[in-house]
């Protein structure tokens, strides 16, 4: 697939800006702050509906405007499509396809496709299982857009349950029959959507996790073993819808009395965990940032092959200001794996951390506060 | 203009709700309740008062209708309490009432409140879901994911 152009208008720094894409692989340059990772941000928008930098909407939208807009045009084998974004300071976004607006933006994904590689995505391996979570979920949603849909889902029947579970915290008499009947109808709620989530999260990571290794022993030349290990919040064995939500209510019942004593939800894949080790070591904990940088550069080819084998295209990868921070060895093992196949948008402060022939074969592009033109 | 304005203060002083099925009326009772063709047998429980509009324009349902006027949702303070719930078990244990169906959007809160109404009325009437699905016109193949869940979900045997 290939992004042909962007079109950004009231979104983060920029006020209008027309960006034509026009080689495999466009550099971006800038000092900090210009607003080279506002554009990757924009196109992480159109291929997840999310970004990793923030959950609100108010703040893609440029200071004093009412909303931002993001419009697209994306080339695949079987045509061309328009998408566009309307982000608000207040109120829902709309979603576009062809001029059209969607009622459900799941019918927005799957269309544009991408991998983003962040330096903030040392988190994967540093930070909390959040980060880990989100980081599958966004990766599912693209390989079957039909999971955002079921995210959203569980997402309500668990604050709901959690607000019911709140109630029954602060009130002050013995809850009336009739507020456990309702309890275990959300019970039941959680159960049926929470192992939709757990199912897919475990039949992605099935197939992701051997790419993952490959690509891991390759780049640490053998020395290295990585393992990552699906451990979700209910522990079920076998893939069948019932078995898993018989799991489900099971821990529930287990963990009444504490879910009733802090008044929230204890079981379910909000508190799934997705465990990296390096030779049987815990990630988080073993060795240097260049292991926990292989780690992550692994999980991001893994990421881009997987994507490629489902959609039967490649997606765009976006690395965003990573190279510079990646030792000759990794980086040569990045663009040898990215070659022509991927177009690349790549996002640096130096220009000179590229090789010539990188540079012929790339359109490069500068960012001063908020404008884009030829550099 | 004078028009619109006193229609909006009549429609405002004259509109309430029907004292049998709680669908908007300017009568005590609403002309559906009131009407004799209609086969009081039937309940079709609704959460709110736009779904009967709905339903009566297709023409094809002739039973009465139970307006909720919301369904359960713990986020918003919405508990059965809140719902019209009570005056639908009293009318739907009356002896001559047949069937009620269960015409909820299925949204997370619709469903729960769904199953939380057949609960309910299941020692007292027989009770029944419309059934979610294919648009008519629609191809299969076009359908998405969730949908065709559904459908599947609710299939039925040919006779």
């Amino acid at each position: 697939m290939y992004l042909k152009h962007i079109y950004l208008r009231n979104f983060r720094n920029y006020l209008e800006q027309e960006v034509k894409f026009e080689a495999q692989k466009t550099i971006i340059v800038g000092n900090n702050a210009q607003g080279k990772s506002n554009l990757l941000e924009a196109v992480e928008l159109l291929a997840t509906l999310k970004s990793h930098r923030t959950s609100r909407d108010r703040d893609f939208v440029k200071e004093g405007a009412i909303a931002g807009q993001i419009e697209a045009t994306v080339e695949r084998t079987y045509g061309s499509t328009d998408l566009g974004l309307i982000l608000r300071k207040q109120g829902r976004r709309t979603a576009r396809l062809n001029c059209e607006n969607l009622r459900r933006q799941m019918d927005f994904l799957g269309h544009l496709n991408a991998v983003q590689f962040s330096s903030l995505d040392l988190d994967l391996v540093r930070g909390s299982p959040e980060n880990r979570r989100n980081w599958l979920d966004s990766l599912l949603v693209q390989l079957e857009p039909v999971y955002a849909y079921i995210l959203q889902q569980y997402d309500r029947v668990l604050r709901q349950r959690n607000a019911l579970l709140r109630k029954l915290k602060k009130a002050e008499e013995t809850p009336s029959q009739d507020t456990f009947t309702q309890l275990a109808l959300w019970d039941a709620q959680l159960a049926a959507n929470g192992s939709r989530v757990t199912r897919r999260r475990a039949r992605g990571l099935e197939r992701l996790i051997p790419i993952a290794q490959g690509w891991h022993a390759r780049i640490s030349g053998e020395k290295e073993v990585l393992e990552i290990n699906y451990t979700p919040n209910v522990n079920w064995d076998r893939d069948d819808p019932e078995t898993v939500q018989n799991a489900f209510l099971a821990q529930i019942r287990d963990r009444q009395i504490p879910e009733r004593h802090q008044g929230t939800s204890l079981v379910g894949p909000h508190r799934d965990e997705i465990e990296l080790t390096i030779n049987g070591t815990p990630a988080r904990f073993y060795g240097s940032q260049g292991q926990q940088r292989t780690l992550v550069l692994a999980l991001k080819l893994a990421e881009l092959e997987l994507i490629e084998e489902v959609i039967r295209e490649p997606p765009l990868l976006l690395l965003d200001d990573v190279l510079a921070e990646l030792d000759p060895n990794r980086q040569n093992q990045l663009l040898e794996a990215i070659q022509d196949r991927f177009q690349t948008l790549i996002t640096t402060t130096h220009i000179h951390a590229f090789d010539a022939q990188w540079l012929n074969a790339s359109q490069v592009l500068s960012v001063m506060e908020g404008s884009i033109s030829i550099f | 203009m004078q028009a619109l304005a006193q229609a909006l203060i009549d429609a405002k002083k004259q509109v309430g709700f029907c004292r049998i099925c709680f669908h908007l009326s300017a009568e005590p009772v609403c002309s559906i309740c009131s009407d004799r063709n209609r086969d009081k047998a039937i309940i079709c429980v609704v959460a709110d008062s736009r779904d009967v509009i709905a339903l009566e324009k297709t023409r094809e349902y002739h039973g009465a209708y139970h307006v909720l006027g919301g369904v359960i949702s713990p986020m918003d303070g919405v508990g059965p309490d809140l719902l019209n719930i009570q005056p639908l078990i009293r009318r739907a244990s009356q002896t001559e009432v047949q069937e009620t169906i269960l015409a909820i959007s299925p949204s997370i809160e619709g469903e729960t409140t769904t199953l939380y109404i057949a609960q309910l009325l299941k020692p007292f009437v027989k009770v029944t879901q419309i059934a979610f699905g294919l648009p008519m016109g629609g191809d299969l193949e076009y359908a998405d994911e969730v949908t065709l869940a559904r459908a599947l979900e609710g299939r039925r045997e040919l006779l």
